[in-house]
């Protein structure tokens, strides 16, 4: 490992992938928290319930539930909670593109939202009898004697173990577990007729198993821990992880029985975490981006132009493209990607031009390359916002 | 399957912020593609298949159609037993230029019946698992390419047909959306002075830079409106525009609604074909005078035909096999594939003759120069140039 990020920098850092960045209102108190008490901050927070939804709030006014999503992001008080819910969607991966059902989809929000920094089984027990789940993956065509593995085959691929740790036996096995798990109209139904209860071998276990206990026996392998510590470092610590730090947080997770919560704190507190070459080194999906820049220049609920850009840019909540979720990287700063960009970087600018004093504090904390510095200070009010906001550095988190 | 799987998965961990790991071309034996263009068309809603290209001398036709079944006089006869619906005139005339193939009987085995399900088998050619790319997703990805663009889908959503591909794929509905804001070449300067530096903000910089320059071409572009009309049409003039810059895409995804007839379809399918036909020969017409004809093949297809029998209500409800069609100058023209049977039904559905994976495969492999089989699997593809 090389030279570690000083304090400040580091506390930007954090907010980036623990959060969305930095915002014109708070970053200064978390700046003067410094590192490992903003650590601590986030982490203690995570655990606080959610917060109500908005006076009057009904799912099916179109665009509402991004609306709410978006804006708890931007300004809600608990930064890491709603970036590991937009982790987890882009895990278990659900599209109301096919679903049609906006409020099973912020029911399954929700369940992101309030599991999401716990124990991983729990969570999973939870996505087994989320209803925009169940109709996502076919659990209601799950039936004794006519098994549909879809779900079985996926809950292993692509939510606890990833490819080459299960055998079709196991995937047979666990859609035979689920049968009858299925949902009617908003709510989850178990349907005992439906439901096969001889007994299933499931990875070198045999017993009548249920959806919960095949659960338990998946979430207990090491497989598991070693599959969630992976994604949890792509997404939070780097593209490029290194073994020795999947292997620390997969016996994070081993020891305490998947708390995810444990394994953010070891992730944060890693060296590798702060090291320097972790900096501005992931590049920012366009949600990243967007909820960014609204916090950099202080605006607290997202705009209209804000929803037109993240769907010409390819990232609409609750759309996913498929159940493996959207792909991360640089696929994102494709023509419509960049140009949308630079659109909001330009728009914030003039609407913001009085942000422009402390830009450098709340999008850089003043970490800033000369050249970058020398160009942003060349200009004034909106020029500045827009150039900080455009930056080849800004596009990366 | 599972080896692609496996593949595909592999290549994720692998992937670092700008890895990306593909099977270079000369690896896989064959040549770079060229210039060449594949555009799909998707008839969205189930196209009725059974009107379109009509068994005119079939007793049974009658049977199932009584209501909306197209009569004899007035069908476009291709042949002793088949023919197009009356509002297919500009079809026709493809027919006799020798510009059309049409692929009977084309689906897949336990179809589908639900658009969503349907367009997903389609769009992924994965019928046994659950979707997570396309197939032409795939295609791209396992190729190496240095253009920023390769495929454009004239779509509000990328399609799933397209997932997969890390890179080169953009969706839009309007080239003014590529329009840069005011104070770009500021921005585009600090790229250029940025991309010098290297790193990973270089790597940003200089990517940038380049789909800057791409959408500002786009931007510039004007949608051709002679001789196109209608939303098909128009998403038809963006295709023509983009086709003519030396922007080299490889794929161009477009969808046309209403097919879903399930009531009084006979005045709503003359239309729609009536403007799939008129529009589409403009195109192909268009492309040939523009020097672009050994360049596009256009592959019309659906994602499901539609039942037998009519309903009761002057519709057709959703059904599994149907006609699909493949214009363009050099394919393989005429009639292909075995045409279903009007009495061997299953459950009221016609049996497909032909794997609509044969029909992309022979597309990849004999257009685009794509080995179809780790995209589409070991289906014997179709021989589709001449």
């Amino acid at each position: 490992m090389g030279k570690q990020l000083e304090e400040r920098v580091a506390v930007g850092h954090l907010l980036r992938r623990a959060g969305f960045g930095l915002g014109r209102a708070d970053a200064d108190a978390w700046l003067s928290l410094g590192f490992k008490k903003a650590v601590r901050r986030l982490l203690d927070e995570v655990t606080e319930p959610a917060p109500a939804d908005p006076a009057g709030f009904d799912a099916y006014q179109p665009g509402l539930i991004q609306q709410v999503w978006l804006d708890r992001m931007i300004a809600g008080a608990n930064p890491l909670a709603e970036k590991l819910a937009f982790f987890w969607h882009g895990h278990f991966a659900t599209s109301d593109a096919k679903i049609q059902e906006p409020k099973l989809m912020w029911a399954q929000y929700q369940l992101f939202r309030t599991r999401g920094a716990g124990r991983f089984r729990a969570l999973v027990d939870g996505v087994n009898r989320d209803v925009a789940m169940i109709r996502w993956l076919d659990g209601n065509a799950n039936r004794k004697g006519a098994p549909n593995e879809n779900y079985g085959r996926e809950l292993q691929e692509l939510f606890t173990l990833g490819i080459g740790n299960y055998t079709e036996k196991d995937i047979r096995e666990i859609a035979r577990a689920f049968t009858g798990w299925g949902s009617r109209r908003h709510d989850f139904v178990f349907t005992k007729a439906f439901h096969d209860d001889g007994p299933k071998t499931v990875h070198g276990k045999t017993g009548n198993f249920g959806g919960d206990e095949v659960t338990a026996i998946l979430c207990d392998l090491p497989a598991c821990h070693r599959f969630i510590a992976t994604k949890l470092a792509h997404f939070f610590l780097a593209g490029d992880p290194t073994t020795q730090e999947i292997d620390d947080l997969a016996t994070v997770l081993a020891k305490t029985k998947g708390d995810i919560r444990s394994a953010l704190f070891v992730l944060f507190l890693s060296p590798g975490f702060r090291d320097t070459s972790r900096y501005r080194a992931l590049v920012k999906s366009p949600v990243e981006f967007t909820v960014g820049a609204l916090r950099a220049t202080g605006v607290s609920t997202t705009p209209l132009w804000g929803h037109g850009g993240l769907e010409r840019m390819g990232q609409i909540l609750f759309r996913p493209p498929s159940v493996k979720g959207w792909t991360r990287g640089s696929g994102w700063l494709n023509s419509a990607g960049v140009v949308e960009r630079l659109k909001a970087a330009r728009r914030l600018g003039q609407e913001r031009p009085d942000t422009a004093d402390r830009i450098e504090a709340v999008a850089y904390e003043d970490s800033i390359p000369d050249s970058l510095r020398t160009r942003l200070r060349a200009v004034q009010g909106a020029e500045r916002v827009t150039l900080a906001l455009a930056a080849p550095e800004y596009q990366l988190a | 399957m599972l080896e692609r799987r496996e593949f595909m998965q592999r290549g994720l961990a692998l992937g670092g912020l700008f890895a990306m790991p593909r099977l270079s071309w000369a690896e896989t034996g064959k040549k770079e593609p060229g210039a060449r263009t594949l555009v799909m068309l998707h008839l969205n809603g189930g196209n009725d298949g059974l009107n379109t290209v009509i068994p005119y001398q079939d007793p049974n036709y009658r049977i199932l159609r009584p209501g909306i079944g197209i009569d004899t006089g007035q069908v476009r006869k291709i042949d002793d037993t088949y023919g197009l619906h009356p509002s297919l005139a500009a079809f026709e005339q493809l027919w006799r230029r020798d510009r059309l193939a049409i692929v009977n009987g084309i689906g897949y085995p336990q179809p589908n019946y639900s658009h969503f399900r349907s367009t997903e088998i389609y769009y992924t050619a994965q019928p046994d698992s659950t979707p997570t790319d396309g197939w032409l997703g795939r295609a791209i990805e396992g190729t190496t390419s240095t253009k920023p663009l390769r495929a454009v889908a004239l779509v509000k959503e990328k399609p799933l047909l397209l997932q997969g591909a890390s890179n080169g794929v953009v969706t839009m509905t309007d080239f003014r959306q590529f329009e840069l804001p005011e104070g770009a070449r500021e921005t585009a300067e600090m790229y250029r002075e940025a991309a010098k530096l290297g790193g990973a903000r270089g790597e940003v910089a200089a990517r940038a830079i380049e789909a800057l320059k791409v959408a500002n071409r786009i931007a510039r572009l004007k949608p051709r409106n002679a001789g196109f009309y209608g939303a098909v049409g128009r998403d038809l003039g963006k295709a023509f525009a983009l086709l003519r810059t030396d922007l080299d895409l490889e794929v161009i995804h477009l969808s046309m609604g209403g097919y879903d007839t399930h009531a009084n379809q006979g005045n709503r399918h003359n239309q729609l074909l009536g403007q799939l036909g008129n529009n589409l020969r403009s195109f192909q017409d268009q492309l040939e005078r523009a020097g672009l004809g050994d360049r596009v093949v256009t592959c019309v297809f659906s994602e499901f035909g539609r039942r037998a029998q009519e309903n009761l209500s002057g519709g057709t409800d959703h059904g599994s096999a149907y006609p699909a069609f493949v214009i363009g100058k050099g394919i393989r023209t005429g009639l292909h594939g075995k045409y279903p049977s009007l009495e061997d039904l299953d459950r009221g559905n016609f049996k497909y003759t032909t794997d609509f994976r044969s029909l992309f495969g022979g597309l990849l492999r004999d257009f685009l120069h794509v080995d179809p089989k780790p995209v589409l699997g070991a289906f014997q593809p179709m021989e589709m140039m001449a």
